[in-house]
C-alpha cells in the first residue's frame, strides 16, 4: 500500500501545455477520483502516474519512492483501461496471469492468485474463454482481475465504466466500491461523470484546463464548492448561478443556489413563470423563467403544476454560495 | 520516454539508413550513370559524374522511337484502367447490392483468379488471342490484362460498396430509383477513393507488364516501353550509360506517379490484404 | 390439373417478371461483361492448357497428335525443369525466411505514424512499384563484372572481378537478392497496416504487466497480426511461383540454363520453341502447385480462426 505524491508536474505536448503546474497528494488507501470535462488533463495525469507518459517537469513518488523515471511495471501500480485492453488471442486465464508469466512466477503461486481473483470477480466459469465470447461487464471484470493478481500498491482506472450501459454501470460501481473495501489499496479513478465521482470517492479532485479546481471529500465539494467551476460541475441538476442585482445584494459577483435550496411559497421574494415540469414521482423538477433568469427548482414529491403558471419562490439563506469576480468562494 | 533509450534508437536509425542505401543505391547509380561517359562509368560506377553529360538523355528524348514506346504503354495502360473500372465496378455492384440465385457461385468463380499465376495459361492465351485475330494489336494486351486484374478489382470494389450505408439505397429505391440508375448516380460518385485505388493498381500493373506484351506483340511500332527497353539493351550492349539513361527516363514517371498516388496504392494493399 | 398448370404458369411468369424488373436488368447488364472477359481470357485458357498438354503441337492448325501424358513425362524427366523447380523453391525459401522477417522487423521499426517513418516507408516501398524489367536491368549493371558496382567493390578489395551473373554458383543468389530488394517493401507495408490496427492500449497494458519491448512483439504484436503474416506469406509463395520478369534481364535463365524459374523455363522451352503442348504441361503443373498452396492456405486460416 502506498500514497501517491505529485509535485509541480508539468506536461507539454509540442507547443500545448496540457498541465501547467500541478501538485496533488493521494493518501494511502484512499479512493481518489479525478473528475472534469474531457480534455481537462485528467487522463494524462493518470497516465503519468502509470508511467505511460513522462512529465515534462516535476516529480512523482509512490509510497515515498521517486518513480518519475521508473518503468511502469516497476512502480507497483496496475491499470484498467477504458477499452479494457484485453488480449484478444488469449483466454481469460492467460489474460489474467500474463504479467505473472512474464515475471516467471512459479505455477502454483500463479494458480493460487488467479483462483483468488476469479473467486472475487465471479470469473471461475469463464477462465477458458476468449474475450470475444464475453459480455461487456464480464470483460470489465477480467480487466480488473488482471490488475488484482499483481497485488499492486495502487490501482489506476481510466474511465472504466464508460463503455457499459446504464444498468451495468450502476452494478459495477457497487462492485468497485466493494473491491476497495476488501482490498483497502490506494485507487485513483478517472471519470467525466460526476455521479461516479460522488458515489465512489472518498477524495474527489476536480480538474479544469490542466489545473486542480478543488480537492476534497464528496460532500465537502457539494456543500462548499470553492470555485464557480466546481459549483457548476458537481451536482445534478446543476446549481443555479445568478449574477446581477440579486448577487450584489449578497455582496457577491455571482451567487449559487442548488435546485433543492429554493422554496416555493406565497411569501417568496421572487417571481417566475413555469416553463416545464418533470414529474419523476419522488420529486419534481421545475424549469422556471424568472426575473433572475432561467432557474431550476427541485421539490420533493409530486406537485401538480401547469406550464405558464406563475410561481413565487425564495432562496434558503444559509445555502447561498457567494463568489467574487474571479469566481472564488467568498468565505 | 523511458522505453526508448539512446543506444537502441541509434541502432534503429543505423539499420534504417543501411536499408535506405540498399534500396536507393542502385537507383542513384542508374540516374547518375546516364550522365557519365562510358569510360567514366567503367572507372567509377558510383559517385557523382565528374561532368554532367546530358547528351545521352537528350538523345533519347529526341528519339521518336522512345516516345512511341511510352505512347503505346500509355494508351494500353489508360484503356486497361478505364475498362477495368467499368467492368469490375459493375460486377462488384451486382454482388454487393443484389441477391439472386447463383450470385455466390459466380462470385467465387470470378475471385478464383486471385489464386493462380498469370503464367500458367500464357500459352493457350497466346493461341486464343491469335485465334481471335487480335495478335499484334493493343487489344491483345488490354483485354487479357483486364481479365486477369478483375478478381482483385472486384474484391476491392465489393468490399467498399458493402460499406456504403444501406439506407442510401433504400431511400433512393423508395423514391423510385432503380438499381442501374442508383449505380451511376450514387454508388460511383460516392466511390472515388476506391476508383482511384483500383485505377492506380491497374495502371501500375499494366505499365510494368512485360510477359504479356512480350508474347502477343511482335511489331516494333506497338512495343510497350518494357519491350522497347529490352530491344534497346540489345542494341547498346556495351553502352551501359545509354541503357541507364533509358531506364532512368522510364522510371522517373513511375516514381513521380507513385509519390502522387501512394495514398491509394497503400489503401489498395491494405484493403486487399485485410480481406484477401 | 388446371390448378397445377396455373401454378406452373405463375411461377414461370414471375421469373420472367424478375428478369424484366430493375433488379433483373441490372444483373443482366452489369454482370456479363466481367463474366465474359474472365471466361474468355482466364478460365478458358486454363482448360485449354489442360487439353493442349495432352498433344504434341507446334501451335499451328489444330492439335491432332495426341500423346497422352507424354509431355508430362518429358517435363518430369528434364533435368533443367528440376533445376528450375529447385531455383523456384530457393526463391520461395528466401522470400519466406529472409524477406518476411526482414519486412516484419522493419515494419516494427517504422509502423508508428511520424513524418520520418512515413518517408522511410515510401522509400522502402518504392522498388515494388518499379517495373520488374527495369529493376532487373539496373541490377544487372550493378552485378556487371566489367563496369558494374560489384566489380568496383571487388577491385577495391584487391580481388579479381567476378562475373556474378555468369557464375553458376552466384547467379541465382544474385537473383534472390534482387527479389528481396524488389518485394520486401510490399510485405513491410502489409505488416505496417496490420500493426497500426492493433489498439495502442494493448501494448500499454503489456508494458504495465512488465513486458519488455521484445516480449510485447512476441506475445502481443506478432500474434495479433497473424492474419496479415498469413496473407503476406501467401503472396510471397504465389509470387515466387510466377517469378519471370526479373530473371530475364538479369540472366535470361543462363549461364547454361542454371537460373531458370518455372516460368522462364516454360517460356524458353515451351513458347520460344513453339512447343505448345509441352509448355502447357508445365503450365498445368504450375497451376496444380498454385492450387495446392491455396488449399493449404485456406486450411491453415480455417484452423487458425477456430
Amino acid at each position: 500500500m502506498a500514497n501517491v505524491e505529485l509535485s509541480n508536474i508539468n506536461k507539454t505536448f509540442g507547443a500545448v501545455e496540457t498541465i501547467p503546474d500541478l501538485t496533488l497528494s493521494v493518501p494511502d488507501g484512499s479512493f481518489t477520483v479525478l473528475v472534469g470535462p474531457s480534455g481537462c488533463g485528467k487522463s494524462t495525469l493518470l497516465r503519468m502516474v502509470a508511467g505511460l507518459e513522462e512529465p515534462s517537469r516535476g516529480k512523482i513518488s509512490i509510497g515515498g519512492r521517486d518513480v518519475t523515471h521508473e518503468e511502469p511495471s516497476k512502480r507497483g501500480i496496475s491499470m484498467v483501461f477504458q477499452s479494457y485492453a484485453l488480449f484478444p488471442h488469449m483466454t481469460v486465464e492467460q489474460n489474467i496471469d500474463f504479467g505473472l508469466r512474464l515475471s516467471k512466477t512459479p505455477p502454483e503461486e500463479r494458480q493460487k492468485r488467479v483462483d483468488a481473483a476469479a473467486e472475487i470477480l465471479h470469473l471461475k466459469p469463464l477462465l477458458k474463454r476468449k474475450p470475444a465470447a464475453l459480455s461487456g461487464g464480464q470483460r470489465q471484470r477480467v480487466a480488473i482481475g488482471r490488475s488484482i493478481v499483481r497485488n499492486p500498491d495502487v490501482f489506476l482506472f481510466d474511465e472504466p465504466l464508460s463503455n457499459l450501459d446504464a444498468a451495468l454501470r450502476n452494478q459495477m460501481r457497487v462492485e468497485l466500491a466493494d473491491l476497495h473495501e476488501r482490498l483497502k489499496s490506494t485507487m485513483i479513478y478517472v471519470t467525466h461523470d460526476q455521479v461516479e465521482a460522488m458515489t465512489l470517492a472518498d477524495q474527489i479532485v476536480v480538474m479544469n484546463a490542466g489545473r486542480i479546481e478543488q480537492v476534497g471529500a464528496p460532500m465537502e465539494l457539494y456543500n462548499r464548492p470553492q470555485t464557480l467551476f466546481v459549483a457548476g460541475f458537481i451536482g445534478s441538476p446543476r446549481m443555479n448561478l445568478i449574477t446581477g442585482e440579486a448577487a450584489a445584494k449578497e455582496g457577491a459577483k455571482t451567487i449559487g443556489v442548488r435546485p433543492e435550496h429554493i422554496e416555493l411559497g406565497e411569501r417568496g421574494a421572487w417571481k417566475g413563470r413555469l416553463r416545464f415540469a418533470e414529474h419523476l414521482g419522488n420529486e419534481t423538477i421545475a424549469y422556471i423563467d424568472s426575473e433572475l433568469g432561467e432557474l431550476i427548482i427541485r421539490i420533493n414529491g409530486d406537485h401538480k403544476m401547469k406550464p405558464g403558471e406563475v410561481l413565487q419562490f425564495q432562496f434558503l439563506q444559509e445555502h447561498i454560495h457567494r463568489f467574487d469576480e474571479s469566481g472564488r468562494r467568498i468565505q | 520516454m523511458t522505453y526508448a533509450r539512446l543506444v537502441p534508437q541509434l541502432a534503429r536509425l543505423a539499420i534504417l539508413l543501411i536499408v535506405v542505401t540498399f534500396v536507393l543505391g542502385p537507383l542513384t547509380v542508374a540516374v547518375f550513370g546516364g550522365f557519365k561517359t562510358n569510360g567514366e562509368l567503367l572507372a567509377s560506377p558510383f559517385g557523382l559524374p565528374s561532368h554532367w553529360n546530358t547528351e545521352f538523355y537528350s538523345a533519347l528524348l529526341n528519339d521518336p522511337g522512345f516516345w512511341k514506346y511510352l505512347g503505346n504503354s500509355l494508351i494500353i495502360s489508360l484503356s486497361t484502367v478505364v475498362l477495368t473500372l467499368i467492368v469490375a465496378a459493375a460486377a462488384a455492384y451486382v454482388f454487393a447490392q443484389i441477391r439472386f440465385f447463383g450470385s455466390r457461385m459466380m462470385m467465387s468463380y470470378l475471385l478464383a483468379g486471385l489464386v493462380f499465376p498469370f503464367a500458367t495459361a500464357i500459352l493457350p492465351l497466346f493461341i486464343k488471342v491469335r485465334d481471335f485475330g487480335l495478335l499484334d494489336s493493343y487489344w491483345a494486351v488490354i483485354l487479357p490484362q483486364t481479365a486477369f486484374g478483375l478478381s482483385l478489382s472486384i474484391l476491392l470494389f465489393k468490399t467498399f460498396f458493402e460499406q456504403l450505408p444501406k439506407e442510401l439505397f433504400e431511400a433512393a429505391y423508395v423514391e423510385g430509383c432503380g438499381y442501374i440508375r442508383f449505380f451511376w448516380r450514387f454508388t460511383l460518385p460516392l466511390s472515388t477513393p476506391i476508383l482511384a485505388t483500383v485505377g492506380v493498381f491497374a495502371f501500375v500493373q499494366s505499365w510494368n507488364n512485360f510477359l504479356l506484351p512480350l508474347v502477343v506483340i511482335n511489331s516494333r511500332d506497338l512495343f510497350t516501353w518494357p519491350l522497347g527497353m529490352m530491344q534497346f539493351r540489345g542494341e547498346f550492349l556495351v553502352e551501359w550509360n545509354r541503357v541507364l539513361a533509358f531506364i532512368t527516363l522510364t522510371i522517373l514517371p513511375a516514381v513521380v506517379f507513385f509519390v502522387a498516388a501512394q495514398k491509394y496504392i497503400v489503401a489498395g494493399l491494405t484493403g486487399g490484404a485485410v480481406k484477401g | 390439373m388446371t390448378s397445377a398448370a396455373s401454378i406452373h404458369n405463375r411461377k414461370s411468369r414471375s421469373i420472367f417478371a424478375d428478369l424484366m424488373s430493375s433488379k433483373g436488368q441490372a444483373v443482366l447488364l452489369l454482370l456479363p461483361p466481367a463474366l465474359l472477359l474472365f471466361t474468355l481470357f482466364v478460365a478458358l485458357p486454363l482448360f485449354d492448357a489442360a487439353y493442349y498438354s495432352l498433344f504434341k503441337w507446334n501451335g499451328y492448325g489444330t492439335p491432332t497428335d495426341f500423346v497422352g501424358l507424354d509431355n508430362f513425362r518429358q517435363v518430369l524427366n528434364h533435368g533443367i525443369f528440376w533445376e528450375s523447380v529447385r531455383n523456384t523453391l530457393i526463391v520461395l525459401a528466401v522470400s519466406l525466411f529472409i524477406q518476411l522477417p526482414l519486412a516484419l522487423g522493419l515494419a516494427l521499426m517504422i509502423y508508428e505514424k511520424t513524418p520520418a517513418n512515413t518517408l522511410f516507408r515510401l522509400v522502402f516501398f518504392l522498388p515494388y512499384i518499379l517495373a520488374e524489367i527495369a529493376s532487373g536491368l539496373i541490377w544487372s549493371f550493378v552485378f556487371d563484372g566489367n563496369s558494374g558496382v560489384a566489380s568496383a567493390i571487388f577491385k577495391s578489395l584487391g580481388m579479381d572481378p567476378v562475373f556474378i551473373l555468369a557464375d553458376r554458383h552466384w547467379a541465382f543468389l544474385a537473383i534472390t537478392l534482387v527479389v528481396v530488394w524488389k518485394y520486401f517493401g510490399f510485405h513491410m507495408m502489409i505488416f505496417v497496416a496490420a500493426l497500426q490496427s492493433v489498439p495502442k492500449e494493448l501494448l500499454e497494458a503489456a508494458r504495465l504487466e512488465g513486458a519488455k519491448r521484445w516480449e510485447v512483439v512476441r506475445f502481443v504484436q506478432v500474434p495479433l497480426i497473424g492474419a496479415a503474416i498469413g496473407v503476406s506469406a501467401f503472396f510471397a509463395v504465389v509470387g515466387s511461383l510466377q517469378l519471370f520478369d526479373v530473371v530475364i534481364p538479369l540472366t535470361n535463365g543462363g549461364p547454361s540454363n542454371s537460373t531458370h524459374t518455372i516460368v522462364t523455363y516454360l517460356y524458353s522451352f515451351g513458347l520460344t520453341r513453339n512447343r505448345i503442348g509441352f509448355g502447357s504441361a508445365v503450365g498445368v503443373l504450375l497451376f496444380l502447385a498454385a492450387v495446392g498452396v491455396s488449399i493449404f492456405y485456406q486450411y491453415q486460416t480455417n484452423r487458425r480462426s477456430k
